[in-house]
């Protein structure tokens, strides 16, 4: 069966200057899929998602989202996509209904549907009882779920989500993947979301594709993924010194797959952890190591992550500073 | 103390990564010295006088030739020479000329039989700085052309200059008034419009709107409407209570007020256009705040709301000529001094929508519909 495209990217390449944000990247998306884009700061997750949502425009390659190419009719896209930027960006002098209101307004919605519509939506997002407070009383995860609303108000057919939980609290968290599962279940959206947690992709997206420094480094749905990653437990041993001959014996063991060193930790795949762990504690300590701690956990999209880029996930943020106007403007770069 | 150092230097570290803010604060000043200096100088120059001199006496000569002196002098005035009475009072009312002089045509005769010699002199005196100067100025020059001697019995045959005052008479304090409207109308189109933009850029929140299908002009004259909206309410109540504080008469006429609404919501709507051209792509508030400081002054003080324009140098004449408040302040004073309506402002309003129309055109095709 022919599955129709509700994103269709090509060799989309993003420059700033000397620095490429975006790397010839290509993926598409069917209509329906909850499709999510994983990478740190500063992998180019940002740059992407407003060249898809028309608020930049791509150095080369193109990108079809919806209906139509994104640089040559941004007016067509913006009618049929619903967006929620990373940043904080409803009106805190407004309440949350006139915000959601003016929004539908902006779309053309007619009053009585839009009333109808933002109500279901308050609903949904748990905001009914506080819609008509300033979104200045807010805290940060209403103003967050108020967002999300809003970018549903026009009804879209897809949606994305840049960052959608960042520098939140964890139950504020779980309260977004709740409803955003809700309205993948019921309205049979595409959402295209960027995270740069690991259990927000595992928990939501159907497929994933990982990006490092501008690049696709691999793309699947989360069981390809960690069925890529040999062995099935992950260990982490925190030693007191790290040498050669330690990593050497360590990767002799049958049972270790692979392993990569941080500082004072060996991270290793394993098969079947919870049998092999103390063999392996014994390997460390007959090399000489003092074993400081020991974590194991079921291979998770975050070994799968280390394994395709050789480095876990990291925060790093890269700014555009203007000479002139100094670092006066608040808006992340995301690049 | 270490504290307070701190302190000082988090703020001096900024203010020095923002070398824009550094730079203008620097310069304006020293622009402000030139555009206040010249806008402002101690003596009045070059105001415009008509002379009609229907004796061609010797008399009459002799005063014109005094004039011509202090136009030759110290150039508090020029002289034009003009044969027609109603052309030359025509001229006056429509502000190109700042006075009309009258020389009747017994002028001469009347000081040869000492028969109560008069001229007359009729002043725009709705710009009380520079009708006072006139009158001082030509009110001299005719008894300098008198005899060196009149004896204390023998006034009947001393010259007299009756001025007429063309319009009811308007004191210093209220000839402020149109200026202060303006400088409302100029306060209101900075705080409003383009700077809510500029705001909601520097708070990250255009995003937002930028991603609607809302088109460029949708953002832009929708902002210019609001801050219309605004502005023109606080100019109306600072005209109301200016006018009131300085006792100027209200009208009843609806001509009048409908000519006061068109010069305020033109001139507002030229100035909201104009913020959008200059600052629609600026991301920091601070930097708008001190183009404000900067457009008032280059704006205000060239406008002839406080020294007449007549007085300016050159250069800042023909920045009058394209500076909206000058229009503006014209504009006003001829309706609330002049009782002029619709039709005799309508240059004035002719140039104030041509502006708006231009800046607004400039300022949609110029506004970024992206971030960068």
């Amino acid at each position: 069966m022919q599955e129709n495209k509700a994103i269709e990217v090509s060799e989309l390449t993003k420059k700033f200057g000397a620095l490429t944000a975006v790397d010839n990247v290509s993926f598409d998306v069917a209509e329906g899929e909850f499709f999510g884009f994983l990478g740190p700061n500063g992998a180019g997750k940002t740059t992407l998602i407003r060249i898809l949502t028309t608020l930049l425009k791509p150095t080369s390659g193109g990108a079809v989202v919806a209906c139509c190419d994104v640089a040559k009719y941004p007016e067509r896209v913006r009618r049929e996509i619903g967006v929620v930027p990373q940043a904080m960006t409803s009106d805190l002098d407004l309440t949350g209904y006139e915000n959601m209101d003016i929004y539908g307004r902006f779309y053309g919605m007619p009053s009585k549907e839009r009333n109808e519509r933002i109500g279901y939506l308050l609903e949904l997002v748990g905001l009914t009882q506080r819609a008509n407070d300033l979104v200045a009383a807010y805290s940060g995860g209403m103003r967050r779920r108020l967002e999300i609303a809003r970018g549903l108000v026009h009804r879209p057919k897809l949606l994305f989500l840049d960052e959608p939980t960042i520098g939140l609290d964890p139950q504020s968290r779980q309260n977004i993947w709740g409803f955003l599962k809700k309205l993948m279940e019921g309205d049979r959206m595409t959402i295209f979301l960027t995270t740069h947690y690991m259990e927000e992709a595992e928990e939501l997206c159907r497929r994933i594709a990982i990006i490092d420094s501008g690049r696709i480094v691999v793309m699947g749905s989360t069981e390809e993924l960690k069925s890529q990653v040999p062995g099935n437990d992950s260990i982490v041993l925190t030693v007191d010194n790290i040498n050669q001959e330690l990593i050497v014996r360590m990767e002799k063991l049958p049972f270790v797959h692979k392993s990569s060193v941080e500082e004072n930790k060996i991270r290793m795949s394993v098969d079947n952890g919870a049998n092999n762990l103390p063999g392996l504690i014994d390997e460390a300590r007959s090399s000489g190591a003092k074993v400081l701690s020991v974590s194991i956990h079921e291979q998770s999209l975050e070994d799968v992550f280390i394994h395709f880029t050789g480095k876990s996930i990291r925060e790093e943020e890269a700014r555009k500073v203007s000479f002139l106007v100094g670092a006066g403007i608040p808006r992340k770069w995301g690049r | 103390m270490t504290r307070l150092l701190a302190v000082i230097e988090r703020d001096l570290k900024k203010f020095r990564r923002n070398p824009v803010v550094l730079a203008m604060s620097v310069l304006m000043p020293l622009i402000y010295l030139i555009i206040i200096g010249n806008s402002f100088q101690g003596k009045l120059k070059a105001l415009p006088i008509v002379v009609i001199d229907e004796d061609t006496g010797p008399h009459s000569r002799r005063i014109v030739e005094n004039l011509q002196a202090v136009a030759a002098g110290p150039e508090t005035i020029t002289i034009l020479k003009m044969k027609d009475q109603q052309e030359a009072l025509k001229g006056v009312r429509e502000g190109k000329y700042k006075a009309a002089l009258i020389i009747p045509s017994d002028f001469s005769r009347n000081v040869v039989l000492k028969s109560r010699p008069s001229v007359g002199l009729y002043l725009d005196n709705t710009d009380g700085i520079s009708s006072e100067t006139i009158r001082g100025t030509v009110e001299g020059a005719v008894r300098a052309s008198g005899p060196e001697y009149v004896s204390i019995r023998e006034t009947a045959g001393e010259v007299r200059m009756r001025d007429i005052n063309l319009y009811g008479k308007v004191d210093y304090y209220q000839s402020l008034v149109p200026g202060v409207v303006i400088m409302a109308i100029f306060l209101g189109a900075m705080t409003t419009g383009a700077f809510n933009l500029v705001m909601d850029r520097f708070l990250g929140i255009d995003e937002s709107y930028l991603l609607t299908p809302l088109s460029k002009a949708h953002i832009v004259s929708g902002l210019i409407i609001s801050g219309l909206f605004i502005t023109t309410l606080i100019a109306f109540f600072i005209l109301m209570v200016s006018m009131m504080i300085t006792g100027i008469p209200f009208s009843g006429e609806p001509g009048h007020w409908a000519a006061i609404f068109s010069v305020i919501i033109l001139t507002t709507l030229g100035l909201l256009s104009m913020m959008f051209v200059i600052i629609g792509r600026i991301n920091h508030p601070r930097i708008v705040g001190i183009l404000s400081g900067f457009l008032n002054v280059i704006l205000f003080f060239p406008s002839g709301a406080i020294y007449p324009v007549a007085s300016f140098p050159g250069w800042l004449k023909t920045f009058a000529m394209i500076n909206p408040e000058a229009y503006a302040v014209d504009a006003l004073k001829s309706i609330l001094f002049k009782g002029a309506d619709l039709s005799s402002v309508s240059h004035d309003l002719a140039f104030l929508l041509v502006f708006t129309l231009v800046m607004m055109i400039v300022a949609i095709s110029a506004f970024k519909r992206t971030v960068s």
